[in-house]
C-alpha cells in the first residue's frame, strides 16, 4: 500500500465530514487563541511592572486556569459528539477490511491534521491579536500603552503543552471506543437507544428542592457578609436543580401532559408532546449546559460591567470623602496638632476643606442578639449575619457637627444605623444597658465604613467618660490593653484629581511618624488599584463571556445537526401518514424553538432570582447602585438574547437544509 | 363499482445535473374495483414504488391521471391533499413507518388525531380493530419493544382505523419472517373478505398469490395480469412463477 494512502484517506475523511469538523476546528482555533492571549497577558513583564499590574495579573492567571479546564472539558465533549456521528463510517472501514489498528492510524493522522491546523492558526491569530487585546486591557485599566510587539515564549509553550495533551486525550478516548466496539455495533452506532425515557420522580423532587433552596437563599439572605458565604452554596444548588429539572422534570411534565387525554389527543399537542419528550431525552444535559453557561455569562458580564461602569460610585461609596484620616489618641501630639498639620498643608495648596467631619470615637465589633451586643471575641458566633460594627461617639462632638444642643443622660444614647436597622428600645453592651433616646436618620452618611459588609451602628453617648469606660470594659473582657479612642477627620476638596492627590501625599508626609497607627485614605489614591482590580475583572468577564458564548454556539450547532438527521426520517413518516408538509414544518419548528429558547428563558429566571443576592455581593465590593446593576443586567440579557437568536437563526438554516423539506414530495 | 382508475400514467425523472431523463412509468392503465384485493408485481426498478407514490399522492405523474372514486387526484388542491390522503387512503409500508416517539396505540391514533377526532371516538374505533388484529395487549408498548410482525399489524391497524376507501401496501411482508408474513397475508385476506379494498405492491410470489388479481409491471408498463378466480393459493403461486419466468426470459405477451 502506498505510503501516502493513510494521510490521503485522513484528509478525505476530514473534508467529507467538514460540516461537523469545521466548527470543531474553528473552536479549537478559538480556544488556542484565547488561551495564548490569556497566558501572554498574565505572564507579560511590562504589565507586571505597572502600578497595580500584579493585581491584574493574579486575576488573569485565575482566568488561564478557567480557560484551560474549560477547553479540556469542552473539546473533549464536542469531539465525542463527532465520533458518535462517524461510528457508521468506522464500521464500514472495518467491514471493508481495515483492521482496527489501521483505523487507529487514520484517526491518529486526522488528529494530527486537526491539531496542526488548530495550533498553527490559533497561535498565529493569538500572537496577532494579543497586541490588540493587550491595548484594550490597558485602556480598560487606564494604563499607559507602551509601544512594541512581542511573542511570549512561555505562553507558546503553555499552549502547546495544554493542547497537545487535550488532543492526545481525545484521540485515546476515540480509540478506546473503537477498540471496544464490534463492527456491527459501529454500523448501527447512529441509531441505538430510542427507548422511552423513564420518569425519575426522585430527581424531580431533588431538583425542585435544590432549585427552590437556591432561590430561597438568594431571596432571603439579608446581610452582604452572609451573601458572600451563601452565594457559592446557592449557585451549587441552582446548578444541581437545573440539571435535575432539565433531565427529569421536563420528562415528568410531558408525561403528565400525556396522561391528560383531552389535552394530549389534540392535533397541535399530540406530535409536540411526544416529540418534545424525545428531544428532551436526547438533549436535556446539553440544554442544561447551555442554560448554566448562559447564566454564568450573564452574571459574569453584568456584574463586571456594572462594577467597571460604576467605578466612580464604588470609589465614592468606599471613600465618602476626599481625604479621610483616622488616628489613635492619645498620641504624642494632640488633636489640635493634627488639625494644624492638615491646615498647613491645605493653606500651602490654597485649598479649603469642605463638609468637614471630625469626631472622637471608639470602634468595636460584636454579634447582635436582640438588644444585646456580644463582644467577647471567643464567643463571637459563626453566624456572620449578626456581626455589627459599633462606633461610640461623644455627644459633644455630635452636637458640634450637627449644630444641635441635644442632651443625654448617663445611660441614654442616640443611634444611627446603616446596613441593618436597629429596632430595639435599649442596647446592652458590656453589661451596661442604654436606652435609645432618639434614632438619627442623617448625619453619619459620610462616615468611613458606612457601607460595610455587616451592619454598622453609630452610637452617640453622653461624653468621653462613657466612651473611655466602654473601651476599658472591652479591653478587660478580651484581656488586652485599652487602646483609647481614635480621632477621625474627613473632608472634601474642590479641586481636580491631581491637586487632591498632592494634598493627600503632603498630609501623609506631614503625619509621618508622629502619628503611629494612623491612616489616611483618598479615593484619588485608591483609584489606580480599583481600576486594576475592577478593570481586570471586567476584562476577564468579557473574555470568559466570549469563550462561553463560543461554546454555546458550538453546542447549539451540533444539536441542530444531530436533530436534523434524526428528524429527517420522522418527518418523512409523518408525511406518509397524512400530515401535510406545512403541519410537519410548523410542528418541528415550534419544538425546535422551545428547545432552544428554554435554556435562555431559564437563565433569565435564574438571573431574576439571583438578583437580590448579587446586589448584596456587589455591596461587599462597594457597589450600591442597584439601579445601575439592574440596567447592566437587562442590557446584558438583551445583548445575549439577540446574539443567541442570531446564532439560532444561522444554525436553523443548517438544520432545515439537512431535513430538506420536499425530498419526499 | 370502480374505486381506483389509473389512465395512461407516465412518469419521467430528470436528474438534477442534466443527465439523461429516466422513464420510471411509460404508460400504465388499470383499475381496481370496490372490494377487490389486487397485487402489483415487478422486479426492482420496474416502477412499482413510483406507481405507488403517485397513487398515494406523494408524487405527481408527468402525464396521465389517477381517479379515486371518480375524483382526479391532480384536481385536489395542495392544501387539501394531506387531509384527502388521510381520509381516503390507508398505508402499510415495508419498514412499518411507525414513529418511535409514540406508543403503538398513539401511532394507530395518529391519523385520527390529525383529523381532530376525540379520544373517546378513537378508542371506540380501535377496540374492534385491535381485537381482530390481536394487538390489544401490546398497545401501550413502543415500536422498539415488539417484533416485526406485531409492528406490521399495528401499521395495518393504523391504516384501517380511518376506514379508508383503499389500503395501499408497499412490500408489506418485505421485512417479516415467513411465519409473520403468512399471518399478515391471512389478515389481509380476512380484511378483504369484510369488504376492504386492497392494493399491494410486492415482488414476493407468496404474497401476490393471496391476491385476487395480480398485475405485472415491466419497464414501466403493465405487462400482464392474472385473475385468481377459483384457484387455490398454491395453483396461483405456480401460475405467478410461470409468468415471472416468462417475463424474465423475455417472452412476449400472452393470454
Amino acid at each position: 500500500m502506498s505510503r501516502f494512502f493513510y494521510p490521503k484517506l485522513a484528509a478525505t475523511n476530514l473534508k467529507k465530514n467538514a460540516q461537523t469538523y469545521l466548527p470543531y476546528i474553528l473552536t479549537c482555533i478559538g480556544t488556542v487563541m484565547m488561551y495564548y492571549i490569556m497566558v501572554f497577558l498574565s505572564e507579560n513583564e511590562g504589565l507586571g511592572k505597572m502600578a497595580g499590574g500584579s493585581q491584574v495579573q493574579s486575576i488573569l492567571s485565575m482566568g488561564t486556569y478557567v480557560i484551560a479546564i474549560f477547553s479540556a472539558i469542552f473539546l473533549f465533549y464536542t469531539h465525542s459528539f463527532l465520533v458518535k456521528r462517524r461510528k457508521k463510517e468506522f464500521g464500514l472501514f472495518n467491514i471493508l477490511g481495515m483492521e482496527k489498528k489501521h483505523i487507529a492510524r487514520v484517526l491518529a493522522i486526522e488528529t494530527l491534521y486537526v491539531a496542526g491546523i488548530s495550533l498553527g492558526a490559533g497561535l498565529l491569530g493569538g500572537i496577532l491579536l494579543s497586541k490588540l487585546i493587550f491595548m484594550v486591557l490597558l485602556k480598560i485599566l487606564n494604563f499607559e500603552v507602551p509601544l512594541g510587539f512581542e511573542v511570549s515564549g512561555p505562553a507558546l509553550a503553555a499552549v502547546l503543552f495544554l493542547f497537545a495533551g487535550i488532543f492526545l486525550l481525545t484521540l485515546l478516548n476515540t480509540l478506546r471506543q473503537i477498540h471496544l466496539a464490534k463492527p456491527v455495533e459501529l454500523l448501527m452506532g447512529g441509531q441505538t437507544g430510542e427507548t422511552e425515557p423513564k420518569t425519575k420522580w426522585l430527581l424531580v423532587v431533588m431538583g425542585t428542592l435544590s432549585l427552590g433552596g437556591g432561590y430561597y437563599i438568594s431571596l432571603t439572605t439579608q446581610s452582604p457578609l452572609a451573601a458572600l458565604t451563601q452565594f457559592f452554596f446557592a449557585v451549587l444548588l441552582v446548578i444541581v436543580g437545573t440539571y435535575c429539572l432539565f433531565t427529569a422534570g421536563s420528562i415528568a411534565v410531558l408525561k403528565l401532559l400525556r396522561r391528560n387525554k383531552g389535552y394530549y389527543y389534540q392535533t397541535r399537542h399530540f406530535t409536540a408532546v411526544a416529540g418534545m419528550m424525545y428531544r428532551m431525552k436526547q438533549n436535556a444535559v446539553g440544554l442544561a449546559n447551555i442554560c448554566i453557561m448562559a447564566t454564568a455569562v450573564l452574571v459574569m458580564v453584568s456584574t463586571t460591567v456594572s462594577l467597571y461602569i460604576g467605578m466612580e460610585d464604588v470609589l465614592r461609596t468606599r471613600y465618602p470623602q476626599h481625604i479621610m484620616i483616622s488616628t489613635p489618641m492619645p498620641a504624642q501630639q494632640s488633636v489640635e496638632g493634627l488639625q494644624t498639620s492638615v491646615k498647613e498643608v491645605l493653606v500651602k495648596h490654597g485649598l479649603e476643606g469642605k463638609d468637614r467631619l471630625d469626631y472622637r470615637y471608639v470602634a468595636f465589633v460584636g454579634n447582635q442578639e436582640g438588644d444585646r451586643l456580644i463582644t467577647n471575641l471567643s464567643n463571637i458566633s459563626d453566624d456572620s449575619s449578626s456581626v455589627r460594627e459599633f462606633y461610640l461617639i461623644p455627644l459633644e462632638d455630635y452636637n458640634r457637627l450637627a449644630k444641635r444642643t441635644a442632651s443625654l443622660g448617663d445611660d441614654e444614647i442616640l443611634i444611627y444605623s446603616s446596613g441593618s436597622k436597629y429596632e430595639e428600645d435599649t442596647l446592652t453592651v458590656f453589661n451596661r444597658t442604654f436606652s435609645v433616646k432618639e434614632r438619627l436618620d442623617s448625619f453619619f452618611e459620610n462616615s468611613p465604613n458606612r457601607v460595610s459588609i455587616s451592619g454598622s451602628y453609630y452610637v452617640v453617648v453622653k461624653d468621653m467618660d462613657v466612651v473611655k469606660a466602654m473601651e476599658e470594659a472591652r479591653a478587660k473582657e478580651n484581656g488586652d490593653d485599652p487602646s483609647g479612642y481614635r480621632y477621625y477627620l474627613g473632608f472634601d476638596l474642590e479641586a481636580d484629581e491631581a491637586d487632591i492627590s498632592a494634598v493627600y501625599q503632603d498630609i501623609r508626609t506631614a503625619l509621618g511618624s508622629d502619628y503611629p497607627g494612623s491612616s489616611i485614605e483618598s479615593p484619588v489614591a485608591a483609584k489606580e488599584s480599583f481600576f486594576a482590580i475592577y478593570g481586570g475583572l471586567f476584562f476577564l468577564g468579557i473574555f470568559l463571556g466570549a469563550l462561553f458564548i463560543m461554546a454555546t454556539v458550538l453546542i447549539i450547532y451540533y444539536k441542530q445537526v444531530s436533530e436534523g438527521y434524526d428528524d429527517k426520517a420522522r418527518f418523512e413518516i409523518m408525511q406518509k401518514v397524512g400530515m401535510s408538509r406545512e403541519e410537519v414544518r410548523g410542528s418541528i419548528r415550534s419544538q425546535v424553538l422551545i428547545v432552544f429558547f428554554l435554556p435562555l428563558v431559564t437563565a433569565g429566571i435564574h438571573i431574576a432570582f439571583a438578583f437580590p443576592i448579587i446586589t448584596k455581593l456587589l455591596a461587599v465590593l462597594n457597589l450600591t447602585n442597584v439601579g445601575l446593576f439592574a440596567w447592566c443586567t437587562a442590557g446584558t440579557i438583551l445583548v445575549f438574547a439577540l446574539f443567541y437568536a442570531i446564532v439560532y437563526g444561522l444554525t436553523a438554516k443548517v438544520y432545515y437544509r439537512i431535513v430538506s423539506w420536499g425530498t419526499s414530495g | 363499482m370502480t374505486i381506483l382508475e389509473v389512465n395512461n400514467l407516465k412518469k419521467v425523472y430528470t436528474t438534477r445535473f442534466g443527465g439523461s431523463p429516466v422513464q420510471a412509468l411509460a404508460n400504465v392503465s388499470f383499475s381496481v374495483e370496490e372490494g377487490e384485493y389486487a397485487a402489483i408485481m415487478g422486479e426492482s426498478g420496474s416502477g412499482k414504488t413510483t406507481l405507488l407514490n403517485i397513487l398515494a399522492s406523494l408524487d405527481k405523474p408527468t402525464s396521465g391521471e389517477v381517479l379515486l372514486k371518480g375524483k382526479g387526484l391532480s384536481t385536489i388542491k395542495e392544501k387539501e391533499i394531506s387531509a384527502f390522503r388521510r381520509e381516503n387512503l390507508g398505508f402499510v409500508f415495508q419498514d412499518f413507518n411507525l414513529l418511535d416517539t409514540f406508543s403503538l396505540q398513539d401511532n394507530i391514533f395518529l391519523p385520527l388525531v390529525l383529523s381532530g377526532k376525540s379520544y373517546e371516538e378513537m378508542s371506540r374505533r380501535l377496540e374492534p380493530i385491535a381485537r381482530k388484529l390481536g394487538i390489544g395487549d401490546i398497545l401501550a408498548k413502543y415500536p422498539y419493544e415488539v417484533s416485526g410482525g406485531q409492528k406490521q399489524r399495528c401499521a395495518v391497524a393504523r391504516a384501517l382505523i380511518t376506514k379508508p376507501q383503499l389500503i395501499l401496501a408497499d412490500e408489506p411482508t418485505g421485512s417479516l419472517d415467513s411465519q409473520a408474513a403468512e399471518g399478515l397475508l391471512r389478515l389481509f385476506k380476512e380484511i378483504n373478505s369484510e369488504g376492504q379494498t386492497l392494493l399491494m405492491v410486492t415482488h414476493s410470489v407468496k404474497a401476490a398469490s393471496h391476491a385476487q388479481r395480480v398485475l405485472f409491471i415491466k419497464d414501466g408498463e403493465v405487462f400482464h395480469q392474472l385473475y385468481k378466480a377459483g384457484m387455490s393459493d398454491e395453483a396461483m403461486y405456480q401460475k405467478i412463477s410461470d409468468t415471472l419466468t416468462t417475463m424474465a426470459t423475455g417472452g412476449g405477451r400472452h393470454e
